[in-house]
């Protein structure tokens, strides 16, 4: 029985927690949603609930009716300063307490609900809340000035509540006070000095509603959460705490001493809430369910839901219980038909959706295009934290005034929003060093930083690292033929590769590039910094580089046209010089193409050693024309113009 | 009669050659026939003897054959001579391919493609969004109203900054309304991503997660459309027929709302460790669009009805390749990654 109710309130519901046993029972613990709250926080909302899912009558053991409001000597005074945060304050003076344990079945109830029993008069308070979902309090008369003030705390009120700690509240902390001082945090936890011990005689019960947002803030602010502060700040029907009076006084009344009586009772409610109705379309509700129900069928799961349903024709005239305050729309009441009805009675069929091809994802498409290449390039993805700390900026040298903060991270360790993907890719690397010697790994993904109007911005990035120690000095080299590949794969010619010889971040000063194609800076390329690196203990080199996808999507690719294959032979020949120190590569290859012009059709390095400080680079140039065969003079011709420019203007001594 | 035999001799010695496997093979059948002994040759040299008529048959035809043979000698000795030797071309294939540098794709991104690849075979298009997110996309623009206790749902990481809220996206939904600004329906559209939570990390908690979310607007959309989208989305991509079932849930910006679970991948729905016994495997939210949300998109209020849904791309992937640590995604060891 308690398995199969489980069961149906999982399915209809609210999500199944735990099933416990305790003693003969069965104890079930339901999570229930947010907006819940304001009704099913309670054994009897509950049970109702269980009545409705079932499709049974709800019929409550005890009255869930008035207070009874004898005719009385002596009022007790209530003053509601503030009506938005209170809309109402039941207030009960009840005498000839006596103070005893509660019964026992009481106090097992609460030992089953995680509460600690204390006294009847306490016990009392928390069982009805329990029983009924209205938070009450009792104070001891004795300690107050007989009269209950709700107002706002004054800016460095202080007051020692039951957890025996002292609070410095302000005007955002709403009060329960006398004439003199604060008695209690409203709808939070109530004063210390106020609160009932053995010796207390005459009680206030307090059966009021709080408003939820403001229970809510001042529990955020002190940090304190109650069962009470718990219902309140998820907002409860008013006139529940009516419900909720009667019930305890009936219960004060038997459990709390032999001649315990009403002495005094006020009640103020400025604003009664008042039931509302929905006009629903029953045409609807099939409509957005995608089901045939008929409306006989809907009339009877609202109805006992509590509501009071008229239907005209199509509509639904439905009057929604206070306690509901979860139903506003139309689409809150759908909900509860289809969630009655069973979700799983909801047949799927196909929708109607006319035929069309979706735009593609451009950049979707680029990235994984880039993915794939990179793997087949032999590169790992990996995917890094989207933040690192203090200690990484500092060691990387970044800035630290670039950088987003977060504020309220984990830990130090990602306070930042990461303005480089390097860091934690360096940190990856580290990783790996320990059961890898050569490797090489790649993400994708964002980088974060501030435009001047300091709205958060961020860029796709592609960054990459290769270890591999038997490359020694061509490191750099084998990571930059592999970029020029994934860059000739991806459609882009051209692309510039920039000596830095300056000190830029984390790269290494004499072995780093900028990358640029159209003028346009696409990122950089280089060794990381060893200094870097060794703040992470790695003392291996490590090449890097990082691309700017976004930057790289805007810029032209090349299409793939075909050039006629020449009918005309074209012939090699080689080069080997002699090169200052300074020259770059890049200025040799642009001479010679400067002056062979159109019959230079290829240049490719084949060799470059160095002995004793001269730096000897050896070339194979293509020589031909795609009009006609070259006679011999013609190609010395030329050959002699490239090697008189090279002599000339980089002053390199050709060997002949 | 003497013609017969030089024919006999032709044919036999021929068929020999043909057949002969080496040099020295070859050069034992050349000799029988053509040498000093051979047959061919006793014929030849017995011709003088034979009357004018009979030599004149016979004597053309055995020269012939004579040079037939001689010829068949050489091509063979000339293919013989271009042989392989088989022997010394042996190699044990049994020993592993040399080794390919090759990398590998993460789990995540193979399960995105895999996703991807359902939706847009469904129509669907692929949109993106900011990972840094006001707050009011985040939450207000989705009917979060201020200060609701629904927003503890969402531990969410805030953004120092003071201008303007700002949070790390907590659920890829914000990309609703920003798709729906931009699109009139009827729309299909899925969105995967990036997002954040402001929780410990342990073996099934992340602080940094990869969510889907789809979304479907139209004139009648309703939750029956929903069922057969989700129900054929997973039997694609579990390459087997799965049963799905709803429960109630809440989201500010769904109602009615559902919480979506499979029925187990590993057992059938049968009940195992996996599923805790209950053959149910929790998956993702998902609900009708709120009218609210629509109102914010721009959309006339009750015009239009639609669907969202959403779950995370780790707990899929930990499902599918039975990956039993969440940490193991953002941990960089390519000890894992490899194994992809």
């Amino acid at each position: 029985m308690p398995i199969q109710i489980a069961d149906i309130i999982n399915m209809r519901a609210f999500e199944l927690e735990d099933t416990r046993k305790a003693g003969s029972d069965t104890q079930l613990e339901f999570n229930i949603l947010p907006n819940r709250g304001h009704d099913a926080l309670s054994h009897v909302g509950m049970a109702r609930e269980i009545c409705a899912v079932e499709g049974r009558k709800f019929f409550p053991r005890f009255g869930l009716g008035n207070v009874p409001r004898p005719n009385l000597g002596f009022g007790l005074k209530v003053e509601i300063k503030d009506k938005n945060l209170c809309q109402r304050y039941i207030g009960a003076v009840i005498e000839n307490i006596k103070i005893n344990p509660s019964p026992k079945w009481l106090q097992q109830k609460l030992i089953a609900c995680g509460i600690k029993p204390i006294n009847n008069i306490v016990d009392i308070t928390n069982y009805v809340m329990l029983e009924t979902g209205q938070p009450l309090h009792a104070f001891d008369i004795k300690k107050t000035t007989g009269n209950i003030i709700v107002r706002k705390a004054k800016r460095g009120e202080k007051i020692k509540l039951l957890d025996e700690k002292i609070y410095e509240l302000n005007e955002n902390n709403l009060v329960i006070a006398d004439s003199e001082k604060p008695i209690a945090l409203a709808g939070v936890m109530g004063g210390s000095k106020s609160s009932v011990t053995e010796k207390t005689k005459t009680i206030i019960l307090e059966s009021a509603n709080f408003n939820a947002k403001n229970i809510r803030k001042t529990r955020t602010a002190l940090g304190l959460q109650t069962e009470s502060s718990y219902r309140f700040e998820r907002e409860i029907d008013p006139n529940l705490a009516e419900i909720g009076a009667a019930r305890a006084i009936e219960l004060l009344q038997e459990y709390g001493g032999k001649n315990a009586k009403i002495a005094a009772i006020a009640d103020t409610y400025p604003k009664k809430l008042k039931p509302w109705t929905i006009k629903l379309n029953s045409e609807y509700v099939n409509n957005l369910l995608g089901e045939k129900i008929e409306i006989l069928r809907m009339e009877k799961i609202l109805e006992r839901l509590g509501m009071k349903v008229k239907q005209s024709e199509k509509l639904l005239n439905c009057e929604i219980p206070t306690r509901r305050l979860d139903l506003v729309t139309e689409e809150d009441l759908i909900e509860e038909i289809g969630r009655i009805y069973g979700y799983e009675n909801i047949r799927e069929f196909a929708p109607k959706m006319e035929l069309s091809v979706p735009l593609e994802n451009a950049k979707r498409n680029f990235e994984h295009k880039i993915r794939d290449v990179m793997t087949a390039l032999g590169f790992s993805e990996v995917y890094n934290y989207s933040f690192y700390g203090v200690k990484e900026i500092e060691n990387f040298r970044l800035e630290l005034k670039n950088h987003i903060e977060v504020a309220n991270p984990m830990n130090p360790d990602q306070q930042y929003m990461r303005w480089s993907l390097m860091p934690n890719l360096v940190k990856a690397v580290r990783i790996n060093l320990k059961n890898f010697e050569k490797f090489s790994l790649f993400e994708i993904g964002r980088k974060f930083f501030y435009e001047k109007n300091k709205i958060p911005q961020e860029k796709t990035i592609l960054a990459s690292a290769l270890v591999n120690p038997s490359a020694k000095n061509n490191l750099f080299f084998k990571l930059k033929s592999k970029l020029e590949f994934l860059l000739d794969h991806l459609g882009y010619k051209n692309t510039k590769y920039e000596i830095l010889n300056t000190k830029y971040l984390f790269w290494h000063s004499s072995r780093t590039a900028r990358i640029t194609l159209h003028g346009k800076e696409l990122g950089y390329i280089g060794e990381i910094d060893p200094a870097v690196l060794k703040k992470y203990n790695i003392s291996c080199r490590v090449a890097a580089f990082g691309l700017k996808i976004d930057e790289l999507l805007t810029l032209p690719r090349a299409e793939k046209i075909y050039h006629p294959i020449s009918k005309f032979p074209t012939v090699e020949r080689d080069i080997s010089m002699f090169v200052g120190e300074k020259v770059l590569y890049a200025d040799i290859e642009k001479k010679i193409r400067n002056a062979g012009g159109k019959l230079v059709l290829g240049v490719e390095l084949f060799d470059v050693f160095e002995k004793e400080g001269v730096k000897s680079l050896a070339l194979r140039l293509k020589i031909g024309s795609s009009a006609k065969t070259l006679t011999s003079a013609e190609i010395e011709a030329v050959m002699k113009k490239i090697i008189s420019t090279l002599e000339k203007e980089l002053k390199v001594k050709v060997r002949k | 009669m003497l013609k017969q035999k030089i024919e006999g001799i032709k044919s036999e010695s021929l068929e020999k050659i043909k057949k002969s496997a080496s040099e020295r093979e070859l050069y034992d059948i050349k000799v029988k026939y053509l040498g000093r002994n051979g047959s061919l040759t006793k014929i030849l040299k017995n011709l003088k003897n034979l009357s004018p008529e009979k030599r004149r048959v016979a004597g053309p035809v055995a020269n012939q054959v004579r040079r037939d043979i001689k010829e068949a000698c050489q091509n063979k000795k000339k293919e013989l001579a271009e042989q392989v030797d088989w022997e010394k071309e042996k190699i044990d294939v049994t020993l592993p391919g040399r080794k390919t540098e090759t990398g590998h794709l993460h789990p995540i991104t193979l399960v995105q493609r895999d996703i991807e690849k359902i939706f847009t075979s469904m129509g669907f298009k692929i949109a993106d969004g900011p990972e840094i997110e006001s707050d009011w996309y985040n939450f207000t623009a989705l009917n979060f109203p201020q200060d609701h206790p629904a927003r503890d749902m969402q531990d969410t990481f805030w953004v120092k900054n003071n201008k303007e809220k700002f949070v790390l996206r907590t659920h890829t939904s914000p990309v609703q309304v920003r798709f729906m600004k931009e699109n009139k329906p009827p729309l299909k559209v899925i969105i995967p991503g990036r997002v954040f939570r402001n929780e410990a990390t342990d073996a099934t908690h992340e602080h940094t997660l990869h969510q889907f979310e789809a979304l479907v607007v139209g004139d009648d959309v309703s939750v029956g459309h929903f069922k057969y989208i989700v129900q054929e989305f997973f039997t694609q991509f579990f390459s087997k027929e799965t049963k799905i079932r709803l429960r109630p849930c809440y989201f500010p910006f769904t109602e009615p709302s559902f919480e979506f679970d499979i029925n187990c991948t590993v057992c059938n729905g049968k009940g195992c460790p996996s599923c805790k016994g209950g053959g149910w495997l929790e998956i993702g939210g998902a609900g009708m669009v709120s009218q609210n949300v629509f109102a914010v998109a721009g959309y006339p209020k009750n015009k239009y009805q639609g669907f969202a849904w959403g779950f995370g791309l780790e707990r899929l992937a930990m499902m599918k390749y039975k990956i039993n640590d969440i940490r193991l995604f953002h941990g960089g060891d390519l000890r894992f990654i490899q194994q992809f």
